[in-house]
């Protein structure tokens, strides 16, 4: 029995086609994934199924519904989640759930079989404003109110972007639940795992199906896409030996650092040591500190107990000497928009005080290395994301500094666009740039010269990743860090 | 109707969480009351006067007294020649100067008001003022009883302490109530497009028009708390006297807060982010709002083609009507004209904001 | 390294799709329109005659009235309460009664009374138009008063050809510098915020007085563009030009746009959201403005408000220029005006600098 069909679906905004004859069907209950590079066309596809958009040619049907002439059936029996939290922020918990269930004509009691599983889990926070909820609670109360009224069919837009490992399994988890339930779901998302998990996907390019079938059959027809092979770091062999025997001077000295917000440690005596030259990966679930330890090494933050000393400058009293020594680029994405690539490649080397000439001169070198020279003049705000974080990376390191930091860098970004972002990361370490790293990619963090993870504001593990893993015993840093993030009990508070 | 009021509740909660908006909701129509009951009045008081005499004798003297006697004017400084006095006027010592004839008092002596022309219509006042204080008495000498008493009885109709809140608590009302319904509708729906919500809100089975409904009840129960506020304020701190019948002061302000809820959702149909949302209500509701609506500047002074733009400023009516309801107290039948332009306002654009909401995301 | 900033600011106004168009079109909207509308001229009234003599004299009193260019006549009711009801409907806004008797009064020597009723909702309107009305009436009833009257010369110093408009427009130059000076800052900030921008400006080096005067040049820049081009409008739509030095008015105009960009900067350091941001600035602009002098005397206030004027930059200002443009004040006028605006300014400016936070 199908329960979606898409037939020859085409779709353009101005010039720019968005689907281009695009057809596929689903099965009542499948979990079905869409699998595609950023401006794929997967976005367009979800509103058109859920009747938000109409098609330019073709037809679709929901649950046996036309979208064009059926919409107030379909949307009784849809429930959508959008890739923005679709939550109002400053409504509770509770509230929102039970807006949500009341504007489905249906209470929380009455659905409250089907999101038993994902709601329990978040129950405990019912009086929280949604806003001070961690990125994963969110997506997991999102998921709620998308399901409280007990639909049939269930789609999802990247529903764990910015979530951590552990919550993202957790969610998928019970996604699988809801088969019991007779619901169909048709998932986007740009994590491989979670990919694995559907049942079939289809591979959405340049508004076109490049191909629909199992997972395994996708990943490997498009391996060079999905699946690229892992970085080879012959070339930085070399290099990290000589950092290593060059110098075991750290240029991250962190001692017993503490930021409380009131009575809340969001970062809770953590101590710990970063050598120059070194890939760091600095692990933890949302929540856990990451972010806030990261903005007093940066300056952004005052600590409220400890010290520290990043590049031989003290967090505490010489932030702004810290700034010139370091790069940072931010979880948002953080260049201008409305700026050209030149302009802001000129603005950020400008603001560290590096000459006309000279910026000329590198930007020229840069662009050329990116291959990005056609696109010089390009407003920033129109690349696609992949690109736009490989520039911002290029621009956090175009000064040279002695670190760089960066927050979450590759949220959102497909697998390949991610590699050649590691590359990149690579070539930095290589000139004797250390890098620190958040991620919630734990392939990622295998590729890290050290890492730690850190769980209630305190670092629980801290080494190599074949230190953690067989001090552990696992076979992967996936493993070690759901372990240890399980421990936590911050959720909590 | 369940949905209908958990959707309102909701709404509520939005609107009193957020504490600042909230503080400068309610704290504009009190502050503005307050400003415009006690500190801004166009009276004529305390005017800085040079007197410009060479010598004084006992006319001259007895005029300075009875000027400073007087609550209008202020005597500042006594200066020989009107030269000098010109130069103080020039640097914003003094208003205007009032030359005493040479020999004033032995030959029956002149008199010349040099005043700040800058303002025309203070300058004429100030001129008015002056004569009445002094020309009438001092000049005839007292030789003539005949002007002891004045000819004249004067009689100010509706407002007889002449106070500028009279006059401006109608157009507090007109601006706020426009304001917080047209700006505060519109940018809450705005703001859900921008966050994300709308998209959800729109793949429910709820009608879109329910939607817009129950998005404009808090606003509307919002602009009532604070009409209510306005007219306590204007009876027991201001004192201004509810004239008219507060039944059809009520009734008339529905109309036009109803009018106002359909041009926010009018806008907010056509602005895509809360930046667009907020310039567009500023700049083509409050500018036209307090420039053409005869709030501040009188309508028949404006050139013939302004009047016909403010034909269509809906406030214009209201103020109007609101003027005469309450602070004249004429009945209903007086304002019919006014009320009926408003209620063909509000049907048309309740109608177009209806038909142009977009059920799906494009248009 | 404030050159770079500077030129991002510069650029990102530029790119913006609507500000630039608003910078130019504002100014010359606000000068071609308001100068018209903003007219607190009294013109227009209408008056009801009501006589009740019906005497030769009455009717004088009655031609006089209705061959004064002051008022419109509107007509002669039958009574007192015919006339008011006119007023109710708008109708008319003064009636003026003749007594009984009028003319035998004025012959026997007694003072007869007249009533003239003004309609006083716009007080102004109400009193100017019994004013004259009662002097055309007292010159009646006693011709020796124009003898009097006529001892009496008045000299209007400056605005000589009662022009509301030579009035109206430093008022205007004021408000279009508070609006835009005062708004865009406002948002700017707070707009880098929700980007998330400004985070990364905060891990840089940059000092803060930089971040801040790159912000602030810019519409320094706007300023000095909008102020050029009032007065140029001004010159070529209504040929009012400014009485005493242009490079005085500059000089004001620089320090209350500094004044207000400060007040922006500040509000939306302290903002989370654009919309919070826009109704603080809503409400200061709102107070100042009302404050200042602007449109009513500052000196007729009770002597609390008057007090506010003091740190109210709006009304130094306002002064200042209305001194040089209308009266042509030289700088020595003005000393009090610049010196007091000029210390307001760089307290706001300090605070601006301080209440920008890179490590909290």
């Amino acid at each position: 029995m199908t329960s979606i069909e898409v037939n020859h679906i085409s779709k353009s905004f101005g010039t720019v086609k968005a689907l281009d004859d695009v057809s596929l069907s689903v099965n009542r209950s499948e979990v079905f994934g869409l699998i595609g590079p950023d401006g794929a066309g997967k976005t367009t596809l979800f509103r058109l199924l859920c009747t938000l958009l109409l098609a330019d040619s073709g037809e679709a049907k929901v649950d046996g519904f036309d979208v064009v002439t059926q919409m107030s059936e379909i949307r009784k029996r849809l429930g959508y989640m959008p890739g923005k939290f679709s939550l109002y922020e400053d409504l509770t918990v509770r509230e929102n759930l039970e807006f949500f269930a009341t504007l489905f004509g249906t209470t929380v009691d009455a659905g409250y079989d089907t999101i038993k599983a994902i709601y329990s889990q978040i129950e405990r926070f019912s009086n929280r404003k949604a806003g001070a909820l961690s990125g994963g609670m969110k997506q997991k109360l999102a998921l709620s109110c998308a399901l409280v009224h007990q639909p049939s069919v269930l789609i999802l837009d990247e529903p764990t972007t910015g979530v951590d490992p552990v919550s993202r399994k957790e969610l998928w988890e019970m996604l699988g639940t809801l088969k019991d339930h007779n619901i169909t779901i048709v998932a986007a998302t740009p994590y491989l795992d979670e990919v694995r998990r559907c049942e079939r996907v289809a591979f959405l390019h340049n508004g076109r199906i490049q191909g629909i079938g199992s997972p395994t059959e996708i990943l490997t027809q498009f391996a060079h896409i999905f699946n690229p092979p892992r970085i080879d770091r012959g070339a930085n062999n070399e290099a990290e030996s000589i950092v290593q025997s060059s110098s075991n001077e750290n240029v991250i000295e962190v001692q017993h650092l503490v930021k409380a917000f009131g009575t809340f440690h969001a970062v809770d005596d953590i101590s710990f040591t970063v050598k120059k030259g070194e890939i760091f990966g600095f692990l933890g679930a949302n929540r856990a500190g990451k972010t806030t330890a990261m903005h007093m090494l940066t300056g952004l933050n005052q600590p409220t107990s400890g010290t520290g000393k990043v590049a031989g400058f003290d967090i505490r009293t010489q932030h702004e000497l810290i700034k010139q020594h370091i790069g940072y680029m931010s979880q948002r994405f953080s260049l201008y928009s409305d700026l050209t690539v030149a302009e802001n490649i000129r603005l950020f080397a400008g603001i560290y005080g590096m000459d006309d000439d000279v910026i000329a001169r590198k930007t020229d070198q840069l662009l050329e290395r990116l291959q990005f020279a056609e696109h010089r003049n390009d407003l920033v705000g129109s690349l696609p994301l992949g690109w736009k974080q490989k520039l911002a990376f290029s621009v956090s390191i175009f000064h040279e500094p002695s670190i760089v930091f960066l927050d979450e860098p590759t949220g959102g970004v497909d697998p390949a666009t991610r590699r050649q972002f590691w590359e990149l990361i690579y070539e930095a370490a290589q000139h004797g740039i250390t890098v620190f790293v958040t991620t919630h990619y734990m392939d990622e963090a295998e590729y890290c010269d050290r890492i730690s993870i850190m769980v209630d504001g305190k670092i629980s593990a801290i080494g190599t990743p074949d230190e953690l893993k067989s001090l552990y015993g696992f076979q992967n840093i996936d493993q070690v860090f759901t372990h240890l993030a399980r421990q936590a009990t911050r959720s909590s508070d | 109707m369940k949905e209908f009021i958990s959707f309102v509740i909701k709404e509520s909660k939005h609107i009193l969480r957020d504490r600042r908006t909230m503080l400068i909701l309610f704290g504009m129509p009190i502050v503005l009351m307050l400003l415009f009951g006690f500190a801004i009045t166009t009276d004529v008081r305390n005017v800085r006067v040079v007197v410009v005499t060479s010598s004084i004798d006992h006319l001259t003297h007895r005029a300075i007294v009875r000027l400073s006697a007087s609550e209008y004017f202020n005597i500042t400084t006594t200066v020989p020649t009107p030269s000098e006095a010109e130069q103080l006027i020039r640097s914003q010592k003094a208003d205007m100067a009032i030359v005493f004839g040479k020999d004033f008092a032995a030959n029956n002596g002149r008199l010349q008001f040099i005043v700040d022309g800058s303002d025309p219509n203070m300058a004429q006042q100030w001129c008015s003022y002056a004569t009445q204080t002094l020309a009438l008495d001092e000049l005839s000498g007292n030789k003539n009883n005949y002007l002891k008493t004045s000819p004249i009885n004067i009689k100010m109709l509706y407002n007889p302490q002449m106070k500028s809140a009279y006059n401006f608590v109608p157009a507090i009302m007109g601006m706020l109530l426009m304001l917080i319904c047209a700006m505060m509708t519109s940018i809450s729906i705005v703001r859900e497009k921008e966050k994300g919500t709308m998209e959800v809100l729109l793949v429910s089975p709820v009608k879109p028009l329910m939607i817009i409904i129950a998005k404009a009840v808090p606003y509307f129960i919002l602009a009532l708390v604070i009409l209510c506020t306005i007219l306590l304020m204007s009876r027991f701190v201001l004192d201004v006297p509810l004239q008219g019948s507060v039944f059809w002061i009520v009734i008339v302000s529905l109309i036009y807060i109803l009018l106002a809820l359909s041009l926010g959702l009018l806008i907010s149909n056509v602005a895509e982010t809360q930046l667009v949302a907020l310039l567009l209500s500023a700049m083509v509701l409050l500018m036209p709002i307090v420039m053409l609506s005869g709030m501040l500047f009188p309508i028949e002074s404006m050139p013939k083609f302004l009047q016909w733009i403010s034909a269509i400023v809906p406030p214009r009516y209201y103020i109007a009507a609101m003027r005469k309801l309450m602070i004249m107290g004429v009945g209903i039948s007086e304002v019919m004209h006014e009320v009926v332009i408003l209620s063909i306002m509000t049907a048309v654009l309740l109608t177009l904001a209806l038909v142009k909401f977009n059920k799906r995301l494009e248009h | 390294m404030i050159k770079y900033l500077l030129q991002k600011e510069v650029l990102q106004i530029r790119r913006n799709a609507f500000l630039p168009r608003l910078i130019v079109i504002f100014p010359i909207m606000v000068m071609c329109v308001l100068p018209w509308v903003m007219s607190m001229e009294v013109k227009n009234i209408v008056v009801d005659i009501v006589d009740n003599d019906h005497s030769v004299i009455s009717q004088q009193l009655v031609h006089k009235i209705e061959s004064s260019n002051y008022f419109i006549f509107h007509g002669q009711p039958a009574s007192y309460s015919e006339a008011l009801s006119n007023i109710e409907h708008s109708k008319s806004d003064v009636v003026i009664v003749i007594p009984p008797h009028y003319s035998r009064d004025l012959t026997t020597g007694n003072v007869p009374q007249v009533l003239i009723a003004a309609n006083a909702v716009n007080g102004t309107k109400g009193a100017m138009g019994a004013s004259y009305l009662s002097k055309i009436v007292t010159s009646h009833v006693n011709p020796n008063i124009e003898a009097i009257l006529s001892r009496i010369t008045t000299l209007n110093l400056y605005n000589k050809h009662q022009n509301y408009k030579l009035y109206m427009i430093p008022a205007l130059l004021a408000i279009v510098m508070m609006l835009m000076c005062g708004f865009l800052p406002a948002l700017n900030i707070v707009g880098e915020k929700e980007a998330g921008t400004i985070e990364q400006i905060n891990v840089t080096p940059v000092p803060k007085w930089a971040f801040i005067m790159a912000k602030l040049i810019p519409y320094w820049i706007i300023a000095l563009f909008v102020v050029t081009v009032c007065l140029l409008l001004a010159w070529g739509i209504y040929g009012i030009t400014c009485k005493g030095n242009l490079v005085l008015i500059y000089l004001m105009a620089m320090l209350l746009a500094l004044f207000f960009s400060s007040l922006g900067l500040i509000i939306s350091n302290y903002s989370d959201t654009m919309q919070q941001a826009i109704f603080v600035m809503w409400f200061f602009v709102v107070i100042l403005l009302l404050l200042s002098g602007l449109f009513t005397p500052t000196r007729s206030m009770p002597s609390w408000a008057y007090l506010t004027t003091y740190v109210n930059p709006m009304h130094y200002f306002i002064d200042a220029v209305r001194t040089v443009f209308i009266k042509g004040g030289r700088l020595h006028d003005i000393n009090y005006q610049v010196t007091a605006l000029a210390s307001l300014t760089s307290v706001m400016a300090i605070w601006a600098v301080l209440s920008y936070k890179k490590n909290k």
